[in-house]
């Protein structure tokens, strides 16, 4: 019965490597077909483990071609903020985005957005980011043009505990919101915005939500927080 | 609008409220009638979403993205769907592009039928409130034979759906179709072109393009006011540069291009592009095996994604940072409600208080997805 | 019922006051709009024209004053929680209070890292009945509401209770 079951197999996985499945979705038993399937993903890895040694060369190339087009555009930006604003960078490297440093970040994001090459006239997305407990945080800015569509990512890193950061405010009118998202949920302060408060928690909250390290109050005015489990379980 | 005069006073609106599309807080500094600052606090719908996908695996995120924007929960799976894939680089059958985009067709005409719906009921017309939602019955009972629920599917995986079409759906598609394109004409009878809601709608409310673009504004509330900004079109993900659909986009036809009659009419047309799509993919759709392409433990490698997609009411993105472990590290939901609710201040300044919730009905915001 | 027999013609009721007014009590209850996420969604379905909750003599009222079922449909957060007790203390007795969905049962898919989320609506009011379901279909609802009317009906509000 095996021996007929290993034939039917080897034999669907045949078809199917030429691209037919019905072969092996016809396959009426249910572990016969399972049995099928998983050895037409095991001849496909081999397959494909072939043909990768043959052309190596040829794929590799490829690879490191698209990331360098667009590693061409985040440098170029990079290098125009540089000529700018000198010392503002935090690292040389440009993987995709952008790592900066946060003194002089409310200029040039008017200088991103004003320049007739960038014109990154939209704010997309503000996301706070927490290395870890007792290392830095980040914060990540998604900029993009509605005109040249064109995007950009920005990395701003600070301390954990002297965290400030200029506001984009009067930049992007969105970053209002953004910003007291991210206050919110990691405590990072953006100066000169006009009402830094929380806007998710209640005013009375304590903590930082979305840090690493954040432990949850246990009462808030009278009100169990954490879910009591005992007695039922 | 009008010249605000006198002493102001603090109305509040909400968090309890019928009009509210959920728990909204509208802080209202008013002379009696003219609105001179409206400031909407939200957060009484905060879910902690975000520390949610921080703690769980990636496919158990799936049912939280559901939850988030509950009227179009296939889009938020599909765009969750999408940006783990280009993590992963995995490459899905055609046939399951081909569901995906009927069934994220389907559910966008489903919020738009509620939104319009509830539009109706801010501004005082019960009755297409009561049509569009047995309209909008006919789409969940599809779905409910398509994958077991109404409201939240969960349906949408990481390299896959979870189920197969069944036999006869697509003819079930086909003739909900065909039922229900005479009826948009309907509903331009009922309420579109009908006096009074053209009084109240057109001409209020308007948000000028730069203003849109500033305050992050995306989706029909962008279109509305003129601009042809469209991710299906201008950043296509999954099989959608195969369609041929158009991108209505206001035209100021009754006032001023921004006011709220545009916003509203441009969901309108917007259902008749969504049923041109799903005919177009009904049409063309391949067999073959919808779990082919299933990981069976999603590891994404290292690394962070930012992608976008196209949900009914906007822009959708996920901000996805993973270590190479089967949790996510960071994943952040850029939801385009927050956005569009956060220019209600700025737009309604200078009009009268029934003004401002007909300017908030058009924006069309879910509190899930605002406050997460 | 011996004094009672053959007494009266046949356009005249007898009745204990206790089942006359839990008869009138329970066959109308008007209910608080009270929709907050998901559940709401379903809520408002079930008002509309297939799944018609003013045949069984539900109404939506927007105010508490004008209410006498509460239906907390969906997730009560921390923030929303002191104003869901402020809202069942504007409500006129006799009043009642239905848990809808999982959220308000007992915090719903959000129990374990959900700070913000209060773990179940009966730790501020207190609840008559529970639907389960995330979220509740249709006549899961209805099914609910009946149950709701049948307590109602049991109650006796003019017996002395020991206390």
């Amino acid at each position: 019965m095996s021996s007929d079951q290993d034939k039917l197999i080897a034999e669907s996985v045949e078809k199917a490597l030429q691209g037919d499945m019905d072969a092996i979705n016809n396959i009426e038993d249910r572990v016969t077909r399972s049995k099928a399937k998983a050895a037409l993903v095991k001849a496909k890895r081999e397959a494909k483990a072939a043909v990768a040694e043959e052309t190596p060369r040829a794929e590799k190339s490829k690879a490191e071609e698209a990331p360098q087009a667009e590693q061409t555009f985040a440098a170029q930006v990079a290098v125009a903020l540089e000529k700018k604003f000198p010392g503002s960078l935090d690292t040389e490297d440009v993987n995709g985005h952008i790592q900066m440093k946060g003194e002089q970040w409310y200029e040039a994001a008017q200088y991103l957005r004003d320049n007739p090459d960038f014109l990154f006239d939209s704010l997309q997305c503000v996301t706070g980011y927490d290395y870890g407990t007792s290392e830095d945080l980040e914060v990540r800015y998604n900029l993009h043009s509605m005109t040249h569509h064109h995007a950009i990512e920005i990395r701003i890193k600070i301390d954990r505990n002297d965290s400030k950061i200029p506001s984009v405010e009067q930049v992007w009118r969105i970053g209002d919101w953004f910003e007291r998202e991210t206050y919110d949920m990691y405590g990072i302060e953006f100066v000169g915005h006009s009402n830094m408060t929380r806007i998710l928690c209640p005013e009375d909250w304590a903590g930082w939500p979305l840090r690493k390290d954040y432990e949850t109050q246990e009462m808030y005015h009278g009100i169990v927080v954490p879910k009591v489990k005992d007695g039922w379980e | 609008m009008g010249v605000v005069h006198g002493d102001l006073m603090t109305l509040n609106i909400g968090p309890q409220h019928p009009s509210t599309h959920g728990v909204l807080r509208l802080k209202v500094k008013t002379d009696g009638e003219i609105i001179s600052e409206v400031e909407p606090i939200i957060g009484y719908l905060h879910r902690c979403f975000e520390k949610h996908c921080e703690n769980v695996s990636y496919e158990q995120v799936i049912p939280y993205t559901d939850r988030c924007d509950y009227i179009a929960a296939m889009n938020n799976n599909f765009g969750y769907a999408v940006t783990v894939e280009e993590l992963m680089e995995i490459k899905v059958p055609e046939r399951v592009e081909y569901i995906r985009v009927i069934v994220a067709e389907l559910n966008r005409i489903a919020s738009h039928l509620l939104a319009l719906g509830a539009y109706g009921l801010d501004v005082g017309a019960f009755t297409p409130f009561l049509y569009m939602f047995r309209d909008r019955e006919r789409i969940l009972d599809l779905f409910e034979t398509l994958c077991g629920a109404r409201l939240l599917y969960n349906y949408i995986w990481v390299g896959g759906v979870s189920h197969d079409f069944p036999k006869g759906f697509v003819e079930s598609v086909y003739s909900f179709l065909d039922y229900f394109e005479p009826k948009i004409e309907e509903y331009n009878e009922l309420l579109t072109y009908n006096k009074i809601f053209i009084e109240r709608t057109g001409d209020v409310g308007v948000m000028p393009p730069e203003v849109a673009v500033s305050y992050g504004v995306t989706g029909p509330n962008l279109r509305g006011s003129g601009v042809k900004w469209d991710i299906r079109k201008d950043e296509p993900y999954s099989i959608y540069e195969k369609f041929d659909f158009d991108i209505p986009v206001g035209v100021g036809e009754m006032g001023t291009v921004g006011d709220c009659w545009d916003r509203y009419y441009v969901r309108m047309v917007e259902m008749k592009e969504s049923i041109k799509i799903t005919r177009q993919a009904l049409k063309g759709i391949p067999t073959g095996d919808v779990h082919q392409a299933l990981p069976k433990k999603i590891r994404p490698p290292q690394g962070s994604i930012y992608k976008r997609t196209e949900s009914p009411r906007g822009d959708l993105a996920y901000y996805i940072v993973s270590d190479g472990s089967p949790i996510p590290y960071r994943l952040k939901m850029r939801s385009p409600a927050f956005t569009a609710l956060s220019v209600l201040g700025e737009i309604s300044q200078g009009w009268m208080m029934s003004d401002v919730l007909a300017i908030l009905g058009s924006l069309d915001i879910v509190l899930g997805e605002i406050d997460r | 019922m011996g004094v009672l027999e053959n007494r009266f013609q046949d356009n005249v009721v007898v009745a204990s006051m206790d089942k006359l007014l839990g008869w009138a009590r329970s066959t109308s209850p008007w209910f608080f709009q009270f929709g907050l996420a998901c559940c709401a969604i379903e809520m408002m379905a079930t008002a509309a024209s297939r799944y018609d909750l003013m045949r069984i003599g539900m109404i939506p009222r927007s105010s508490p004053r004008q209410a006498d079922v509460m239906i907390v449909a969906g997730t009560v957060t921390m923030k929303m929680s002191l104003r869901v007790k402020k809202l069942y203390e504007q409500m006129a007795d006799p009043k009642y209070v239905i848990a809808m969905g999982s959220c308000a049962t007992s915090g719903g898919p959000y129990w374990q890292y959900g700070y913000h989320v209060l773990k179940g609506v009966d730790l501020v009011v207190p609840v008559d009945v529970y639907i389960p379901g995330c979220p509740p279909r249709p006549e899961a609802l209805i099914e609910g509401l009946l149950k709701l009317q049948e307590k109602i009906q049991a109650e006796r509000p003019l017996t002395k209770k020991i206390a």
